[in-house]
């Protein structure tokens, strides 16, 4: 459904002292999403996930690599069609205020795109549609400004305008880490819902791990780091079984539940961050390695199915490192069901 | 008037007496001439007359009730300050607006324009029009001050729109597949809403006072009922600055216009409330 | 516990015994448009045992907040508070502090980090040069020893402490802004800290430093703290004890550990199924049912959490449940009609 092949995207920064600079937010990025599929893009702030998000959704361009839709090369349309193909792929933002128009109230605000854009007759049914669709009670949501709302019930309606242009893709971006943590989960299995009743295909962004095991069956993770893809597979293969140290050190940071959870018992201590450094030859993520050797400063490892301690690796999952080891580093449950 | 528009005006008093005044004037202007018809009666007998039960506000100089003149006068000042309120604001936004949304060449090309008619010195440039042009009706010098004086609001407008342009509210009407012409006119447009309203209340302040002054200056063809001839002829005719007794016919129309301008300016706090649906909710 | 005095300079104050902060039956309430002044925080008793980290935990709208901003004075007009005290050892009830005492309390005796503290910096001056504003503000005669402390409190927290006092806010990071913000609280030697939402908007591995950086700064200098946040995670990392609010009340309270394995009171149980984490069944997480209320739709009678109870009883729409010590321990209390162990059971 979309496939993206190598995906280039270069800043050009200036700074004050250190003269123009140009920035690889992302390079080189492959990946396929099927029909109805999951994929989750996990990594800190500033690896490029964001861009990757906004590139798929059309709301940037590239500078490298191609884009496939359906099959059809994004690059080669014209305007007007990219349009087309785009609203097809639907972004869900961090910050659902910011996106809806603060002097509209949610009843016009959804019935815009479905008049002028899906051109239904049926706006005022559809949009009381919708809104049940993603959990909102019609009568008293309709008529409020989105101050009025929570922040929970804002991103619904972000979830129910997205919708009304019917799209195939829906790319959600840190959609959940503005609101509170007790209705992050209404919202995740409002996703998951909606790939399940409705074959929407979701990409998921987020630095909160945990937060990509509740889409639904099949999802994927791919974890991100400094623009390239170190390691993917199956969601819960790769949370409960992760060989790549970045991935590691991730899950290492996830904060442990005491008297629920135990600390895995290879968690790693996270390292300080080092500031972004000047790109070498080797692999990127080797300052801040715990295991790195002298062949990772000077050979960059590209993406693939190594072996692992003379095993294969796990099945469907690729990762980038010369030394990949298992290591139980998430929480254990304490009192597994 | 729906309950929340009601309950935002009557908030605050400032506000129901800036809207009284101005409903005030508003009446005074399109009902006064009815009730006033008729030639000014002149009087040679009682000129700069001193108020009293016959002529509330005394007598001009030729004898002729002031607070007639007044009434009949304002339909001209505030007719013509609305409606050069309204093209200025009208052509401003849509030039701003234009600008800061399309960016790039049309950017340019608007930008440039708008700071030529900035650059245009309006008064003297109205002094010289009126050598060639008698400004009789009210939409002929709403036309002349209007074009000139539209440049400050489209800067305005302009950057209060490249700022919007950063809300994520419009990239996703865009990415929704709205056009531009809806983004402008119902995604931009209500946001700057208040921002419009503000200036084009602002704007009818200064255009009264832009146009008193020319016919204080006498640029214009002599008509006794307006008032800023009004001024003109209690200063340079009727010696006010001298003496006492044109002095009702220098304060009178003076006077109002500190009216207009004080309602406006009480009715102002109540329009950023309005349009902001935002502010009505707070104690 | 190492002993300020000496590890700081001629900026100290005298080695002190560890702050106990008492919040007794507190009231706050707000005026709201037509409806009268309405409590934010309602009777709210809380007690910070002294040198030891409370985690405060409650979603937004449940007056944690304010409840943090009492301790330091600071509730915002047009609330104000109406019953009850603040009591820090040492300084007596806050609430009745005004003027000069309040000033010099704050950041004197209480250090504040607030929420989106990465933001807090003034963007036209250094950060040096906010931090001897601080000191000037608070009349310290040896602002040389105030910088040298920061720089000692900075080099704790991993960062390069002269570095970091000639940067603009813009040239620093958000995790280092966030430690920024720590370091100053912490500059005036204050006796309580409190960290209000100390990780929101920073991702996995900037948390998890700037959590470590808490656990070490407290073994290091041992004071009372307060920590508030929405997230279960955050505060079971580090909190000793915990406390949870609703709508404005204390609903439960006691050992961190204790209430994670196994809570008493519903909400504390269902704020904890509704946590996303990586281990465990994901069909077995709940989301919470309803969203919670804000300062106008919170009940006036009964309990305040009834609509979203999963084990709510007739009785708990008309009497609200008060504080209680629940098993016979003093340092567990629970506020809630339902018996301990059908909460626990299911």
């Amino acid at each position: 459904m979309i496939e993206a092949t190598g995906i280039e995207r270069m800043f050009h920064a200036h700074g004050a002292f250190t003269g123009a600079r140009v920035v690889r937010a992302l390079r080189g990025v492959d990946f396929t999403l099927p029909e109805g599929g999951a994929v989750s893009f996990i990594g800190e702030s500033g690896c490029g996930k964001t861009t990757l998000g906004r590139i798929l959704a059309g709301l940037e361009t590239f500078d490298g690599g191609t884009l496939r839709v359906d099959g059809v090369d994004v690059s080669g349309l014209s305007k007007r069609k990219r349009s087309g193909v785009f609203r097809g792929i639907q972004m869900i933002h961090q910050d659902p205020y910011s996106v809806l128009n603060p002097t509209r109230t949610v009843a016009t605000t959804l019935a815009a795109p479905l008049k002028s854009v899906a051109r239904r007759t049926d706006v005022a049914e559809r949009s009381r549609e919708l809104l049940t669709l993603v959990g909102l009670d019609p009568e008293s949501v309709l008529p409020k400004y989105p101050h009025q709302l929570s922040g929970g019930q804002r991103q619904r309606v972000v979830i129910a305008r997205a919708l009304t242009v019917d799209p195939r893709v829906l790319i959600a971006d840190e959609a959940v880490s503005m609101i509170d943590v007790s209705m992050r989960l209404g919202i995740l299995s409002l996703l998951r819902d909606l790939r399940e009743r409705l074959g929407i295909s979701l990409i998921f962004i987020t630095h909160d791990v945990a937060t990509a095991r509740y889409l639904g069956e099949g999802g994927e993770l791919h974890v991100i780091y400094r623009g390239e893809v170190i390691e993917r597979g199956p969601v819960e293969t790769v949370i409960q079984s992760p060989v790549h140290p970045y991935t590691q050190c991730l899950l290492s940071a996830v904060p442990v539940l005491k008297g629920i959870e135990a600390p895995g018992p290879d968690r790693l201590v996270p390292r300080a961050t080092l500031d972004a450094a000047a790109d070498t030859p080797g692999c990127l993520f080797e300052p801040r390695c715990p295991f790195a050797t002298e062949q990772c400063r000077h050979e960059h490892p590209s993406l693939g199915a190594q072996r692992i301690d003379g095993e294969d690796g796990s099945a469907g999952t690729q990762h980038a490192c010369f030394h990949p080891a298992v290591r139980n580093v998430a929480a254990v449950d304490l009192h597994p069901v | 008037m729906s309950r929340s528009t009601w309950r935002v005006l009557t908030r605050r008093p400032g506000r129901v007496v800036g809207l009284g005044i101005l409903l005030f004037f508003a009446l005074l202007a399109v009902f006064g001439p009815s009730i006033y018809s008729g030639p000014l009666a002149i009087d040679p007998n009682d000129i700069y007359g001193s108020p009293s039960a016959q002529h509330w506000l005394g007598t001009d100089f030729a004898g002729s009730d002031i607070f007639r003149e007044l009434v009949l006068g304002a339909r001209y000042v505030l007719e013509t300050a609305a409606l050069s309120a309204l093209f200025t604001v009208v052509i401003g936004t849509g030039v701003g607006l234009l600008a800061g949304y399309h960016r790039g060449a049309t950017d340019s090309v608007l930008m440039r324009i708008t700071d030529f008619v900035l650059t245009i010195p309006g008064l003297p440039l109205l002094i010289v029009l009126s050598t060639v042009w008698s400004f009789g009706r009210p939409l002929e010098m709403a036309t002349a001050l209007g074009v000139t004086g539209w440049g400050g609001v489209a800067r305005a407008v302009r950057s209060q729109t490249l700022s919007l342009r950063e809300r994520g509210f419009l990239e996703a009407a865009r990415g929704l597949g709205l056009s531009s012409r809806h983004v402008i006119v119902r995604e931009l447009l209500p946001n700057l809403a208040p921002f419009v309203a503000m200036n084009m209340l602002l704007a009818v302040i200064a255009f009264i006072g832009a146009e008193v002054a020319l016919f204080f200056l006498g640029v214009v063809p002599f008509s006794s009922s307006n008032w800023g001839v009004m001024l003109n002829q209690a200063v340079f005719s009727g010696g006010a600055m001298d003496s006492s007794a044109a002095l009702s016919y220098l304060l009178s129309p003076l006077v109002c216009i500190l009216l207009i301008t004080f309602g406006i300016v009480l009715f102002l706090d109540a329009v950023d409330e309005l349009f902001n649906p935002r502010l009505r909710e707070r104690t | 516990m190492t002993d300020t005095a000496a590890k700081s300079t001629d900026t100290a104050v005298p080695a002190q015994a560890h702050a106990e902060v008492a919040v007794r039956d507190l009231t706050i309430c707000f005026r709201v448009a037509d409806r009268g002044e309405l409590p934010a925080v309602s009777h709210a008793n809380l007690t910070l045992a002294p040198g030891r980290i409370t985690g405060l935990v409650g979603e937004s709208g449940s007056g944690k907040s304010t409840l943090a901003l009492s301790l330091l004075g600071a509730v915002p007009p047009p609330g104000r508070i109406t019953g009850g005290s603040v009591t820090i050892s040492g300084v007596g009830d806050v609430a009745a502090l005004r003027g000069e005492k309040l000033r010099a309390m704050r950041g004197g005796q209480v250090g504040y980090v607030f929420q989106a503290s990465q933001n807090s910096l003034n963007p036209l001056k250094t950060v040096g040069k906010q931090l001897l504003d601080l000191g000037r503000a608070h009349d310290v005669d040896d602002l040389r020893g105030l910088v040298r402390r920061a720089r000692e409190l900075c080099e704790l927290m991993g960062m390069d402490g002269a570095r970091v006092l000639d940067s603009h806010q813009h040239e620093l990071s958000g995790g280092m802004r966030q430690r920024v913000g720590i370091v100053f609280a912490l500059v005036l030697n204050a006796r309580v800290l409190v960290l209000d939402e100390p990780t929101t908007a920073l991702d996995m591995l900037s948390q998890a430093a700037v959590l470590d950086i808490i656990a070490k700064v407290h073994e290091e200098i041992g004071l009372t703290t307060l920590i508030v946040t929405h997230d279960m995670g955050v505060v079971s990392e580090l909190a000793d004890n915990l406390a949870v609010m609703y709508g404005g009340r204390i609903v439960e309270f006691g050992p961190a550990e204790e209430l994670l394995r196994s809570p008493s009171h519903p909400y504390t149980k269902a704020l904890i199924n509704a946590t996303a984490r990586v281990t465990g069944d994901i069909t077995r997480a709940q989301p919470l049912p309803g969203r919670p209320p804000d300062l106008a739709s919170i009940p006036g009678e009964g309990c305040v959490f009834r609509d979203r109870c999963a084990f709510v009883m007739e009785v708990c729409a008309t009497v609200e449940p008060a504080l209680a010590p629940s098993a016979g321990r003093a340092d567990r209390s629970r506020a809630c009609h339902a018996e301990v162990e059908t909460v626990t059971a299911s």
